[in-house]
């Protein structure tokens, strides 16, 4: 009987051959690329130059490891304005309220706009002088609110964030929401009956049942902040200065000054960053799920 | 008698069999091309629609067709690297060339290149631009571009009249006319920080007044016995600049402020000057509505008196592996022709010049570029600019604008702003193989 159900593993060739092809393949090539002098001038000429470029990367003058900071304090600044808004925002909108697939909507729309997109909206938006946000300050008096918003080194990360979080959140939510409507409403009954109020049921039902959705967050949350790039490079472009530089913008600066082979070494150590702590977090969720 | 008229009249029947001769040769010349295809691999920007009607010109008069790749700017590099690398690049392409481009960017000009040494159209491009065109004594490519005053002060002329202000040739004036102006509630200079390539051309666009300092550093540059670090000129020049934008002279934002509104803000007089081109007086002119006057001087930061001369541009090359290099060169021929280059000049809205030797075209000169030309002494005009006057230094203008940001907001050291830069040279002439860095 189960037999019928099990599908041929030769099924599989076609979906590893692709996974392989577009994924394995050039991934692996990047690693190997990364132990190589490969510039935009070798024009074909590649030579092999062991860990040159991973010593150049942690000894030279220029700040590459603040680089790696800044992306590992995204990674966690990301993380945290996003989850915690958006299972709250979930819980208010798995309820029964009025219009909540209007805001649902709303919420998720930011998420499927282009970063490009964003950027050009943002950057209006953030202007010092015309943009709409110095504008209406002024506007309602609260001209001493004002910020150089792209521009200042204690506000920069936080219009970072604050933009991040906005286009993030409703995705997050989304997959709480998901979550949350899989959990039998007879928990929270039986909760209400014991005398729980609203933390007790959060703390000893919602969380506990909502793992799964909280690691698919944690997982895609983690990977997309040390991946950052998009959010980053349509607001400042790592700048002021060099004030919100992260790994993938010093890669890419070093892609466009023609070094393939650096460019690929910092990928590489990013790479090496993000496999370490996804499975870190995924067997601690794992560990956590076995215990409940 | 009769022998030598006979023999007139021979050798005159012989001149007028050989008249349609030559004119079928000629026309056998461009039939030879009938139905080839010329193909041309170009960054956007660099031929636009100005090349247009002499294409279309070209391919009628020879019967073939042009296939114009043009590729976005940002891909164009790779795309080029990876078709020279491949041995499949089109007839023609393009790079943006410099005195040490070739070297740098096509490595191997006698693998990829064909060499036009002793091409009718070499006379055609001054001295100043061959050495872009030029490697080891051949020449490979042709550049067709603009000798327009780049990125000078661009300043409205009316409004320093009214408040009395001379044009400033040393730091020194352009701190007290910068005073004057900010008194007044104006933005004295609008540097447009937030674009990322504009605010270092204060920087390199004076290479000449660096020279002057010290004498031979551009060499030195080159041969890697010369630093920018510790260079007081350069150190003074920055330490200006800082100066500049901690008083406020910049703008209250300067660094978060783009170029979208330098119109505007020219037009409604919030600010007085600029870096700009000498066809932004045009635009002003066009765009702003507004009766002031402007005109054009001389960055004067470190009391700078030289002129930008700026030897690069984009220019074309031959594909030494294409199956045309007849029409390559016919190609090349054509567009150096008198017409071709009016041709040129004429649909290009931004050029007011073309910089080539043939007093047959018909420049477009503004009045207020001729004043300023006119203005400035010829021998400081020799000395090229910095970014392109020096091996690898354009390479790292970006993060050259990073750093100077970095060293206005107090998070750098002037000095290391310079060691950057060094750095960085090493590290492009380590990938580059140079000898001087090795």
């Amino acid at each position: 009987m189960n037999k019928k159900r099990i599908y041929p593993s030769w099924f599989l060739i076609i979906p590893i051959a692709l996974y392989a092809i577009f994924f394995l393949l050039p991934s692996a090539l990047g690693v190997g690329y990364s132990f190589t002098d490969w510039n935009a001038r070798s024009l074909g000429e590649v030579n092999f130059i062991g860990f040159e470029n991973y010593k150049e990367i942690f000894t030279s003058d220029k700040d590459y490891l603040t680089g790696i900071g800044h992306t590992l304090m995204f990674t966690v600044v990301s993380n945290i304005i996003k989850l915690i808004p958006a299972l709250l925002l979930a819980i208010l909108l798995n309820e029964g309220m009025k219009a909540k697939g209007l805001y649902r909507t709303l919420l998720y729309l930011p998420s499927i706009l282009p970063f490009v997109i964003i950027g050009l909206i943002f950057k209006s938006i953030f202007n010092y002088k015309t943009g709409l946000l110095n504008v209406t300050l002024e506007a309602l008096h609260l001209g001493f609110l004002k910020q150089k918003w792209l521009s200042d080194l204690d506000v920069v990360w936080k219009s970072i964030f604050g933009v991040d979080a906005w286009r993030g959140i409703g995705y997050v939510m989304t997959i709480f929401i998901a979550g949350l409507s899989a959990i039998p409403k007879s928990y929270y009954e039986a909760a209400q009956i014991d005398g729980a109020n609203f933390w007790q049921r959060l703390r000893h039902v919602t969380l506990p049942m909502l793992s799964g959705s909280i690691m698919i967050n944690l997982v895609f949350g983690i990977t997309y902040g040390l991946k950052v790039f998009d959010i980053v490079y349509v607001l400042t472009n790592g700048g002021p200065g060099h004030a919100t530089e992260v790994l993938s913008t010093y890669s890419y600066q070093l892609y466009s000054t023609g070094q393939y082979g650096m460019s690929t070494a910092l990928n590489t150590i990013l790479l090496v960053i993000t496999a370490i702590i996804g499975v870190f977090v995924v067997r601690q969720m794992s560990k956590q799920e076995v215990q409940q | 008698m009769k022998k030598k008229l006979v023999s007139a009249m021979l050798c005159a029947a012989m001149v007028a069999t050989m008249v349609p001769g030559t004119a079928m040769a000629a026309d056998d010349a461009t039939a030879d091309f009938a139905g080839e295809e010329l193909s041309i691999l170009v960054s956007t920007g660099w031929m636009d629609n100005r090349y247009d009607e002499t294409i279309a010109r070209f391919e009628e008069t020879y019967d073939v067709t042009v296939d114009l790749q043009t590729i976005p700017a940002d891909q164009y590099s790779d795309v080029l690297q990876s078709k020279l690398s491949t041995d499949s690049c089109a007839d023609i392409f393009w790079i943006q060339s410099n005195p040490f481009a070739i070297g740098s960017v096509i490595v191997d000009p006698e693998k990829y290149c064909i060499d036009f040494t002793g091409a009718e159209w070499e006379s055609k491009m001054p001295e100043t631009r061959l050495s872009s065109c030029t490697f080891n004594d051949k020449l490979y490519g042709l550049q067709i571009w603009h000798n327009s005053p780049e990125y000078v002060m661009v300043y409205n002329k009316t409004l320093f009249e009214e408040l009395g202000i001379e044009i400033p040739t040393t730091y020194a004036e352009l701190l007290s006319a910068c005073d004057k102006i900010a008194a007044e509630g104006i933005t004295p200079w609008f540097l447009p920080g937030a674009d990322g390539w504009q605010h270092q051309l204060a920087f390199f666009q004076i290479g000449g007044v660096y020279e002057e300092a010290t004498p031979g550093l551009y060499e030195g540059l080159n041969n890697n016995t010369a630093t920018f670090a510790d260079n007081e000129k350069m150190l003074e020049v920055l330490g200006q600049f800082k100066e500049l934008s901690d008083k406020g002279y910049f703008g209250e934002d300067w660094i978060g402020t783009d170029s979208s509104n330098m119109v505007n803000e020219f037009g409604d007089r919030a600010c007085a000057m600029a870096m700009a081109n000498s066809s932004y007086i045009k635009q002003l002119q066009e765009e702003t509505g507004s009766d002031d006057e402007w005109g054009l001087f001389l960055l004067p930061l470190g009391d700078n008196d030289t002129f930008p001369t700026n030897p690069a541009g984009p220019t074309m090359f031959g594909y030494k592996g294409t199956e045309h290099e007849d029409l390559v060169k016919a190609f090349f021929d054509f567009v150096t022709t008198t017409e071709s280059l009016q041709e040129i000049l004429d649909n290009s809205p931004s050029y007011t010049n073309l910089d080539m030797n043939d007093d047959g075209i018909e420049q477009h000169w503004l009045p207020e570029e001729e004043e300023f030309m006119n203005s400035i002494d010829k021998t400081k005009m020799s000395t090229p600019v910095l970014q392109t006057g020096t091996k690898y230094t354009n390479d790292y203008w970006s993060n050259f604008g990073a750093d100077l940001v970095s060293y206005c907001q107090g998070t750098m050291e002037a000095n290391d702003v310079l060691k950057n830069m060094d750095t960085n040279r090493a590290e492009a002439a380590k990938v580059a193989k140079d000898e001087a860095w090795n």
